[in-house]
């Protein structure tokens, strides 16, 4: 059997005495949707940080294809193609939208010194494929980040409007993995429908296996193929939604800090 | 929307030439090529021929010159580690607040000096040379945080830190166009000349003066920060100014405050160059302060102590680095290899351990 | 009125320190137009003048403008005009009764000659009286300036400033006009320099003109020459306009030299050195947001290897001698030789200190900076760069046996390489690379996360910055012909950030205007020199306070600079609480704990 697209073995991270991430272990397969739960402090942006490059692991390994990934600096992950969003939305607030989409497609481009000086009939090529590629996935979310907007810098967006350009950028990446880290906080009942349908759309549309961090349970509900419940940073249950929903542990472990956003 | 099936290739070509460490393989060779020198270095100086050795007394000189130096500009490296601490940001002109104290004292001290008090009244008149130029000293540190870095608290971090570098080219050439280009020789009374012997070391008077008011000094503000209420109101603004100023302390305050210490120890340090050196000049501040900001860096920036431990360090360093390590080698006159070697310590700090002697030894985060 | 007097007597206190620097007493001869005005004078009314202007600027309640009433303002200009005077007068009163002579001992800029054109011979009192009356004339001057009716004020104030602007470029234009034959009596006196009267009013009356031209034509005039960027995003396309524009500048760029003369074409070189350092120096700082103190490094870098390559020869006291490293290329040849050098330089003093936060950064360069000038001062490398002496007989780059040593050639030989590096800069900055040092300046750690080697793109950003400052260097030995290390100081790296600084972060039309200001001026105004730096390090400062954009921005620098600006805005807020990507520090923690 080859192996999963994503597999994270036995990782373990600590920030001086305190384990962010206990010996966690799960793994994603081509073409899935899996939610990250648990509640606040329970380690889930630490494991994005550490699949993504941005912190290294103190124990366990990351693997992409087979392929250990543990070391290599964000921006090769992100070649190798995993793209993700933040949970405080980073973008480049000063760029243009459809420039903060551009430099998506950095990695996928390579226009180097002297051509950029030269423009040469390659290099314009690959300048316009690249805009073409950040249209393409800015349109991914309708008209929301369409016209005028795009031209607009990116801080004069909407709070809502600035997640999705950050998960536009992360498309533009052309990555075969999306990560998610809480999409929806901060959006209304409406707007958090319709990202529940783009984070589907990407699946189906697009062929991305995407890893969801989410405290919206209908949204978790809505999208996943399996779920994965941490706490202290150790998964407490893995499984359908379901099955984790009705778990003794996953129960317990809200009960103390947020059992009223369950279910 | 172009894509490809679900088994999409992943770009697994995770190797090759572009990925190699570049970074660490420089460093690595720059680890070696400075062991080398410094072990090479001082062995060849320590086993030239006899008549071009160095000899022992020239090392102990050595040693009491560059703790003398490390006290003043450990007092220096105070005033940077302070704001530092609390508004962290690096005040570039530090240097000339400490020029500032040192110039304005020597016209007190040349009119001293002409109408016989200074011999007269030494300790008086040592005693104003104090105060006038911790008194300058302190009304161009504040003056400086109130024009040129309060209306910038909130500003990208190297905004405040280009003004500061107009405002020291601004000073310097301010006393310039005030008192002239040409150095002024600083007078010495007369019970500081001379040397006396110590545990069988010789020592300049001056070297003592230094040394004793240094340590003083550094206890008293030791104190002030930790004992009184202000102080540990600086330490909170330090922690947190957020939450320091949520709990009710008035971060204008402590800021000027924190400004006005880093201008007395910059005016006592003034003084003690001036006697050290005995002469002024309105370039003055420029070497000392970045050899300062060195010794902050060194000891780790932000820590008090750390202030202290670089400032004696890095006059060590400086007083016996270049003969030790350059003299082997045969280059000739090493001590005018001196400011390149602060800098050399300074990037050396920087790169292999940013926290300083005294910090974690990593770098602060982006 | 207590906020009135207040900007008063800070004004007050300018006027002072500009007398105690010496920029009234050094300047009474300096006579803008006819004998009337002098610089001396221009120091002395203008900082009432402004202050009257600031105190009346309009203030913002509940979200509306209010402006001062014309009375109103009045009286406010008045009461800080005069407020300003008595504390000038004040000085004088005390100077005057303390005696010059020993003030002077201690202030040496506050001498006689000062006194003198204070006092005018009159007792001391009645000067004072006078000074006053003169402040508080200036400061309602300055006030009602700011309530004048648009159409009235644009083009008053345009008249004044060109006219001192005339005034003041006394030394250059009248050579111009003679250069061109053209008679300038009536223009500029032989007798006091400066402007005559006539002239002065004629040039008031055209710049006047000229203004309210352009209020009322302004908008169409500057549709007709813009340059449209073409619809498919590609580069900007070039109406016929624009074409016949462009033509026309090069044509004036081209002649030049020939009519300005050799003095102020070398003045021009010197602009264009430091232009070059500047496009160079702002592809690290504005495009990749690096603040590098330590320039002088490529320029002395580049100045020291084309002379070696190229056969220079060492000063010694009793003749000259050869370094122990003495090549013989060409010029043209060298040149790709010194790029390639300050380019791999770049990446190998890039390569440990890139990864340090900002101002860390900052200081490493200065102390790199200053490291190569103690390097080429110091006996050890003396007969590689000839110590002190330095290095003469460096190549004048000649083309056959068109050599371009004259400043007037030397102009044609810089005017290429600027233009080559402009163009280069402006290429890069809109490519694939530009957007990459954009992202990483916004950003480092999300430009890493998506996708942008930040180490790769740092080491390019100081390789390209290195190896434009080192062409630099090397024109500069090619224009001078000789090098000592006294041209090597942490002044040049200095005076570089300032010109990018100044003409606005990121932005090439900034790089230009800044090092014509920045350069052209005091390179124009020889009297000025001393208070070169002064002004350098005011300016730096007034800009960093008011306009940190600078004087031509950048659109999008000119947002981050402002960033502060958006602190209520809830986004701001959201990068700086996420504190999991970027822990802060707990300074004096353990030293003082
Ligand atoms: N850079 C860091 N330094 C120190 N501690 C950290 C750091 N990053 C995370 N932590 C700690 O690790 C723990 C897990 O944090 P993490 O951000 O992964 O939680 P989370 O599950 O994403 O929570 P939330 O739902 O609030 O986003 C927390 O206690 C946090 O304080
Ligand atoms: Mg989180």
């Amino acid at each position: 059997m080859s192996p999963a697209l994503l597999e994270v073995d036995g990782v373990t991270k600590r920030f001086g005495g305190l384990s962010a991430l206990n010996d966690l272990s799960f793994s994603v397969g081509d073409g899935e949707i899996v939610s990250i739960i648990g509640p606040n402090g329970a380690g889930k942006s630490t494991v994005f940080n550490v699949i993504t490059g941005l912190y290294p692991p103190d124990e366990g390994d990351v693997r992409l294809r087979g392929q250990s990934i543990v070391g290599l600096s964000p921006n090769r992950i992100t070649k190798a193609g995993i793209a993700r969003t933040f949970q405080n939305v980073h973008l480049f607030p000063n760029m243009s939208v459809l420039e903060n989409a551009m430099v998506g497609q950095h990695s996928r481009s390579k226009a180097g010194v002297f051509g950029s000086i030269a423009r040469t009939p390659r290099v314009r090529r690959e300048e316009a494929v690249i805009r073409q590629r950040a249209e393409e996935c800015l349109g991914f979310f309708g008209k929301r980040l369409a016209g005028y907007r795009q031209d607009q810098p990116a801080f004069a967006l909407s709070y809502a409007n600035r997640r999705r350009l950050e998960m536009a950028r992360a498309l533009a990446t052309d990555p075969v993995m999306m990560l998610l880290d809480e999409p929806t906080a901060g959006m209304n009942p409406k707007e958090t429908l319709e990202l529940r349908d783009h984070i589907v759309r990407m699946r189906d549309e697009l062929s991305l296996t995407v890893l969801v961090i989410e405290h919206d349970m209908r949204v978790v509900k809505g999208v996943s193929d399996r779920v994965v419940a941490c706490d202290y940073g150790r998964k407490i249950a893995e499984g359908t939604y379901e099955e984790v929903a009705n778990d003794e542990q996953v129960i317990e472990a809200y009960l103390g800090k947020r059992h009223e956003e369950l279910g | 929307m172009a894509s490809s099936g679900p088994a999409r290739a992943v770009d697994t070509q995770l190797s090759g030439f572009a990925t190699l460490p570049w970074r660490k393989i420089i460093l690595g060779i720059l680890g070696a090529t400075i062991s080398f020198v410094v072990v090479v270095g001082a062995f060849k100086t320590l086993t030239l021929p006899q008549a071009e050795r160095y000899s022992g007394d020239f090392w102990v000189d050595q040693v009491v010159n560059g703790l003398g130096q490390g006290a003043i500009l450990a007092l220096i490296a105070l005033g940077y580690t302070l704001v530092y601490g609390i508004l962290r940001m690096i005040n570039f002109a530090h240097g000339e607040v400490f020029m500032a104290g040192s110039f304005i004292s020597f016209f007190f001290a040349d009119a001293y000096l002409e109408s016989g008090f200074l011999n007269n009244q030494p300790y008086t008149a040592l005693l104003i040379l104090f105060v006038v130029s911790i008194a300058a000293s302190t009304l161009v540190a504040v003056l400086l945080e109130r024009i040129a870095y309060r209306p910038l608290r909130n500003a990208p971090r190297l905004v405040p830190l280009i003004t500061a570098i107009g405002a020291s080219l601004f000073l310097q050439n301010a006393f310039r166009g005030f008192f002239g280009a040409q150095p002024r020789g600083y007078p010495l009374p007369d019970i500081l000349r001379g040397s006396i012997e110590l545990f069988g070391i010789k020592v300049s008077k001056v070297q003592l003066l230094v040394f004793i008011t240094a340590i003083v000094a550094m206890l008293v503000l030791q104190a002030f920060v930790n004992r009184s209420r202000t102080g540990r109101s600086m330490r909170a603004v330090a922690e947190d100014s957020e939450i320091a100023s949520l709990m009710g302390i008035d971060v204008d305050r402590i800021v000027v405050i924190t400004f006005v210490v880093g201008g007395i120890l910059a005016g006592i340090a003034g003084v003690l160059f001036a006697l050290t050196f005995e002469q002024v000049q309105f370039t003055m501040g420029f070497k000392p302060g970045i050899a300062a900001f060195t010794a902050a860096v060194l000891g780790g920036i932000g820590s008090i102590g750390g202030a202290a431990l670089g400032g004696f360090v890095l006059g060590l360093l400086q007083a016996m680095g270049p003969p030790l390590l350059l003299t082997g080698f045969g280059i000739p006159s090493p001590f005018s290899l001196k400011d390149a070697f602060v800098f050399l310590i300074l990037i050396l700090v920087l790169v292999f351990r940013p926290g300083g002697l005294l910090g974690s030894g990593e770098a602060e985060k982006v | 009125m207590r906020a009135e007097v207040r900007i008063g007597a800070i004004a007050g206190v300018v006027t002072i320190f500009l007398a105690a620097v010496g920029l009234i007493g050094d300047f009474t001869n300096l006579n803008l137009i006819g004998e009337q005005v002098t610089f001396a004078g221009l120091m002395l009314v203008l900082p009432p003048l402004l202050a009257g202007y600031v105190a009346t600027t309009p203030r913002i309640e509940a979200g509306q403008v209010i402006e001062a009433t014309r009375a109103r303002a009045a009286m406010v200009g008045a009461v800080t005009g005069a407020s300003a005077g008595v504390v000038f007068a004040a000085f004088v009163v005390f100077v005057d009764v303390f005696g010059v002579e020993r003030v002077r001992a201690i202030f040496l800029n506050i001498s006689p000659v000062l006194m003198d054109f204070l006092l005018r011979g009159r007792p001391v009192l009645v000067a004072a009286a006078i000074l006053v009356a003169i402040s508080t004339i200036s400061g309602t001057a300055g006030a009602s300036y700011r309530v004048l009716p648009d159409a009235a004020r644009r083009p008053l104030g345009t008249a004044v400033w060109v006219t001192l602007l005339f005034g003041f470029l006394q030394r250059i234009i009248p050579i111009a006009l003679d250069q061109l034959d053209v008679e300038r009596d009536w223009l500029y006196s032989k007798v006091t320099r400066g402007l005559t009267w006539p002239g002065a009013i004629i040039v008031a009356a055209l710049a006047a003109g000229a203004s309210v031209l352009k209020q009322h034509r302004g908008a169409a005039m500057r549709r007709a020459v813009s340059i449209r960027p073409s619809s498919d995003g590609g580069g900007p396309r070039l109406t016929p306009v624009n074409a016949l524009l462009l033509l026309v500048g090069l044509a004036v760029v081209f002649v030049a030299p020939h009519v300005v003369g050799s003095v102020i074409s070398e003045v021009l070189g010197t602009i264009m050195v430091f232009a070059l350092l500047g496009i160079g120096l702002n592809i690290v700082v504005g495009y990749a947001g690096l603040l590098d103190l330590g320039y002088v490094f490529f320029f002395t870098l580049g100045a020291y290897s084309l002379a070696l390559l190229t056969g220079a020869t060492l000063n010694t006291f009793v003749g000259s001698s050869a370094p122990v490293i003495a090549l013989d290329l060409n010029f043209y040849v060298a040149i790709p030789v010194v790029v390639a050098i300050a380019a791999f330089a770049g990446v190998l003093i890039g390569a440990p200190v890139l990864r340090l936060r900002g101002d860390y950064l900052a200081l490493v360069t200065l102390g790199l900076g200053e490291m190569i000038v103690v390097l080429v001062t110091s006996p050890w490398l003396t007969p590689l760069v000839g110590g002190p002496q330095g290095m003469r007989d460096i190549t004048n780059a000649a083309i056959g046996n068109f050599g371009f040593r004259d400043p007037k050639h030397f102009y044609y030989l810089a005017f290429a390489f600027v233009a080559l590096a402009l163009f280069v800069s402006w290429r890069l900055a809109n490519s694939r690379i530009g957007r990459a040092w954009t992202a990483l300046r916004e950003d480092e750690q999300v430009a890493d996360a998506m996708g942008v080697s930040t180490t790769s793109y740092k080491l390019l950003a100081f390789a390209m910055g290195g190896a434009i400052g080192s062409v630099g260097g090397a024109l500069f030995a090619v224009k001078i012909g000789s090098l000592t290390p006294a041209s090597f100081t942490v002044l040049v790296s200095i005076q570089v950030l300032g010109i990018v600084i100044l003409g606005g972060i990121g932005s090439l039309p900034g790089v230009i205007t800044g090092s014509l200001v920045l350069v052209g001026l005091p390179g124009l105004l020889r009297e000025f020199e001393e208070y070169r730096l002064l002004a350098y390090g005011a300016a730096l400062v007034a800009v960093m306070l008011l306009r940190p954009q600078g004087l031509v921005p950048n659109v999008r620098r000119s947002r981050e600079l402002h960033e502060e600006d958006r602190e209520q805005d809830k986004w701001a807020g959201d990068i700086a609480a996420d504190e999991h990507v970027a822990p802060g520090i707990s300074p004096l923690g353990e030293g003082a704990g």
